[in-house]
């Protein structure tokens, strides 16, 4: 067991709860978060900079006269507990000026339990000089190539653990661990900006040890990135404007799962909570159920219990254990991610999906693992070979989408022309755009399990104050049927 | 920490202590506190109700050519040091780097206005509470629902150097922000203001509600190239994106539109200026390496001028550094924006359009292709037509993909009032503001459209 005692912490945790308690909090929460990183970036055959960092603090929030307050310290002392916990309510009592109705809880039960991710290799008691090898090893092989401008490496590793104490009795401590990183390489030339990466962006992370790094062979595949960065230069443009067929990556799946789906199916969003910031959905709880979001083939799965997922623990922010479920079966849009508040206002219960960004910010609806399950339409190469006209779209580069998760626009690295059955042509700057529900309507072929990997989105944004997450989305590359591409010249 | 902020003199002792605890050639700590208040409104009512007090100090400890940082929020004794023995242990462990010029010397930092105002620092949840009460009470009243919030933000920042360095500055700044949303339309309005007393509540309802009123029930138009003039919220959007490119990285990188074009026109009449010492800003004199900031004509009527830099970028590029650090070191930007104003007011740039579109805002805006500018988004809260300079009926959303610095290519007409807008957070601290206008521009190429 390497999860923290948290004995000091734990008694703090009780002393902020007597105090909200005392001063007329009708719930509350205490959650102390320890988080310890370590980012690392070469480029151009230096090391550009590499930061460990560390921040622990604690937040309590509590319900008072029916409204929220949450407030958060990183001075952890019996003093200064008192003083948050207070200062939760108060703020709690100065939201109920525009109350409409109570803030009711879907209940849970109220567990004493542990979690830890499970790894391999403990990236935080690896050699720095182990780490960097990688890095450096990787980094100098895509400088071989001539005709780079930028090339660079990196990796990300993360921990932290947390104990979750509430006034309903919960005493949760959790240890969460996470690995990840990537290569880089970009093309400058005939007024062009070419990149291209490898396994996807800067950006690829899992839960686990550092086995998840070194199993991507990025040393490996050096020489074929920095070789189609430079290659992107003369490739020719996508097609302008036109319907086709598109084969998308399983890392560009991933992201337009995350985009959406996993975000439209957020039940505050779908409540009008980021109606002003991030939007809200079209995915009204009148669709629950019997809305047709896309095609049979599509089956879209709520699991915060996926092996490497970076949605997967043991318990969410608000005490609720890991769950797993269905977003959308066959097609029909059929579940939300919720809260204990969001659920009870359906009349259900929470999912568990309440996640915070460290200690300073208080948990919102957060995608877990939000995966796009595995169909049967073989390797990649068997749905190329199936697709007589078409284009094969890799790796994000650009995504937006519309405050209700409707009209998006995605660009990838690259792209391949498809013909008759063959991967052609490479073409610079494909993009694709369309509306969520047509575009799923359109699946006809997703590639089966031995395609389909747990990718990561390590820096989703949500929130006022900001807040990032972690959210996880396991995809294998699918084909979607009369497309717009080619949006830009 | 005792109060609202720890002020310099406790901030220069925790510095020290942090700076005798590294051990190599050269040492720099950066500190960034931060108490932000926030409460978030949405149906009309308060849902999210946040404080939070954080601090943090990021070491950077330089052997040779060699450095790293460590960065911590536990600021006694055994914290500092913790953190400045890592980042040493880091830097001796780091790979030479020829590159690398040091730490920089430190250099007289001139006086900028002040942006700290006590009463923001010490405004209430009950303050806070009552001015969102303010913008949902008045879209109850027309029967719009309200979500936005209100916030109030005190930070410091200092930075020290075992060269001498030594700078710091306290701030605040108060945001209100409003969407009034009806049954099929809404408007969106944003005040900032380092003085939470002069924070301007009832114009932002007023501005949203009034805008809602006419934005219910958009029609169809179909997605081409308009005309349009764009609110502050939007050229807001416009100017970060190209203050990006507006740096000797974007440069060197190969990735900016000014690249080998400095002293050559890229755009049309507007006058761009990275103005640390706006006293109408958030104004700072000095970046996040404790370097005097310069202010910079970066754009003027439509010429390239200049890019801004850090230490390590100008080095490398044998320029002068223009003290534009980030608190991620290596990647400077312009953090005092300022869209030079024109002379029309907002009703006359509409008036100057035949058949075009407002926009009120943005939405979830990327690059698509950074060299060309080119950026892809939506419009949301608040589109219409303009008909014979006349705001005709609102339309539904559009997608639009388009070069940024091309379409300020044929610039009709510019505000001369500018908003205060802020954008930007790093380690949770807001780093950079804007000052902008609206325009009218000549051609904005919508690419598709939304059913609402």
């Amino acid at each position: 067991m390497t999860i923290p005692a948290f004995a000091v912490e734990r008694d703090l945790a009780k002393r902020a709860l007597d105090t909200a308690r005392t001063r007329g909090a009708t719930y509350a929460d205490v959650r102390f978060v320890r988080r310890d990183e370590e980012n690392a970036l070469v480029k151009n055959g230096r090391l550009d900079a590499v930061d460990r960092s560390d921040s622990f603090g604690f937040g309590v929030r509590a319900m008072a006269d029916g409204a929220w307050g949450f407030a958060a310290s990183q001075i952890v002392a019996a003093q200064e507990a008192d003083r948050v916990g207070a200062l939760a309510v108060e703020i709690a009592k100065a939201s109920a000026l525009t109350k409409k109705r109570d803030a009711t809880l879907a209940p849970v039960d109220a567990v004493r339990a542990t979690y830890e991710t499970p790894l391999d290799v403990d990236p935080f008691t690896l050699s720095f000089d182990d780490r960097l090898k990688l890095l450096m090893n990787a980094e100098a092989r895509m400088r071989e190539r001539k005709g780079l401008r930028t090339t660079r490496a990196a990796y990300a590793v993360w921990r932290e653990d947390k104990l979750f104490v509430s006034s309903e009795g919960a005493d949760i401590a959790q240890r969460l661990t996470e690995v990840g990183g990537g290569i880089a390489a970009e093309a400058v030339g005939n007024g062009e900006l070419q990149i291209r990466t490898y396994p996807d962006g800067l950006r690829y992370q899992n839960a686990g040890g550092w086995e998840i790094l070194t199993r991507w062979d990025l040393i490996g595949n050096a020489e074929r990135v920095a070789d189609e960065a430079v290659a992107l230069l003369s490739a020719k443009p996508c097609p302008q404007d036109t319907i086709t067929s598109v084969i998308l990556s399983g890392n560009q799946l991933s992201l337009h799962c995350h985009e959406s789906c996993g975000h439209p199916i957020e039940l505050d969003r779908a409540l009008g909570s980021e109606a002003a910031f991030a939007g809200t959905s079209f995915l009204t709880p009148d669709k629950l159920g019997t809305f047709r979001y896309g095609s049979s083939q599509v089956n879209i799965r709520i699991d915060a219990t996926s092996e490497g997922g970076l949605g997967t623990f043991g318990f969410d922010d608000e005490g609720v254990p890991a769950s797993e479920g269905w977003a959308v079966k066959e097609g029909i849009f059929v579940g939300y991610l919720m809260s204990r508040e969001t659920a009870a206002a359906l009349g259900t219960r929470s999912n568990g999906t309440m996640r915070a960004d460290g200690w300073a910010r208080v948990p919102i609806i957060r995608m877990t693992n939000v995966s796009v399950m595995p169909g049967d339409a073989g390797t990649l190469d068997d749905l190329i070979a199936d697709t007589d006209d078409g284009i094969l779209m890799d790796t994000n580069r650009s995504w937006s989408i519309d405050d209700k998760r409707f009209n998006f626009q995605f660009g990838t690295e690259v792209g391949w022309e498809i013909k008759n059955g063959k991967r052609r042509d490479m073409v610079r700057n494909p993009t694709y755009t369309g509306l969520t529900p047509e575009f799923w309507g359109s699946c006809d072929a997703i590639c089966s399990e031995s395609e389909w990997v747990m990718w990561g989105t390590p820096n989703c944004g949500k929130g006022q104050p900001g807040q990032g997450a972690h959210t996880g989305h396991g995809a294998a590359p699918a084909r979607f049927r009369d497309v717009r591409v080619g949006v830009i010249k | 920490m005792s109060g609202v902020l720890f002020g310099d003199r406790e901030l220069h002792a925790i510095a020290e202590r942090a700076l005798r605890a590294a051990a190599g050639d050269q040492a720099e700590a950066l500190i960034i506190g931060k108490t932000g208040s926030l409460t978030r409104f949405a149906n009309s009512a308060i849902h999210q109700n946040v404080t939070s007090r954080e601090a943090e100090l990021r070491v950077r400890v330089v052997v040779g050519t060699r450095r790293a940082t460590a960065t911590t929020n536990r600021l006694d004794d055994d914290g500092l040091r913790r953190a400045a023995e890592l980042a040493s242990d880091l830097a001796r462990r780091a790979p030479e780097d020829p590159t690398y010029p040091g730490l920089p010397a430190p250099r007289p930092i001139p006086s900028a206005p002040s942006a700290y105002v006590e009463k923001t620092a010490e405004a209430t949840p009950l303050d806070r509470a009552r001015a969102a009460k303010t913008l949902c009470d008045k879209a109850s009243a027309v029967k719009l629902i309200a979500a936005g919030f209100v916030a109030t933000n005190v930070q410091e920042i200092a930075v020290a150097s075992t060269l001498g360095t030594w700078a710091y500055a306290p701030q605040t700044y108060a945001e209100a922000q409003i969407a009034a949303i009806g049954d099929d339309g809404s408007a969106f309005a944003q005040r900032v203001s380092t003085d939470v007393t002069s924070l301007d509540v009832e114009g932002a309802a007023a501005e949203a509600v009034g805008k809602a009123a006419i934005a219910q029930h958009p029609r169809d138009l179909a997605p081409d190239t308009y005309e349009v003039v764009l609110t502050p919220y939007a050229v807001r959007d416009m100017v970060g994106f190209l203050g990006m490119q507006l740096s000797g990285l974007a440069v060197e990188e190969g990735r900016s539109f000014v690249g080998g074009k400095i002293g050559q026109k890229v755009t049309g009449p507007i006058t761009l200026v990275e103005d640390p010492y706006d006293s109408r800003s958030i104004p700072r004199a000095f970046d996040f390496e404790g370097q005097p900031s310069e202010r910079l004509t970066l754009i003027e009527d439509g010429v390239a001028r200049a890019v801004v830099y850090d230490s390590v970028t100008a080095h490398r590029n044998n320029a002068v550094n223009t003290g534009h650090a980030q608190p991620f070191v290596g990647l400077p930007a312009p953090m005092h924006v300022r869209l030079e104003a024109g002379d029309k007011t907002r009703e006359q740039l509409v008036a100057g359009v035949k058949k075009g579109v407002l926009v009120t805002r943005f939405h979830y805006t990327r690059w698509v292709h950074q060299l060309r500018t080119i950026v892809t988004g939506m419009t949301r809260d608040g589109t219409f037509a303009i008909l014979d300079g006349e705001i005709a009926h609102p339309v539904k959303n559009f997608r639009f993909t388009q070069s940024y610095h091309e379409a300020l290519g044929e610039v009709r007409g510019i505000s001369k009032d500018l908003s205060l807008l802020v954008t930007g957070e790093q380690f949770g601290l807001m780093t950079s503001c804007q000052r902008v206008p609206a325009l009218h521009l000549g051609a904005f190429t919508f690419t598709g459209a939304t059913r609402y």
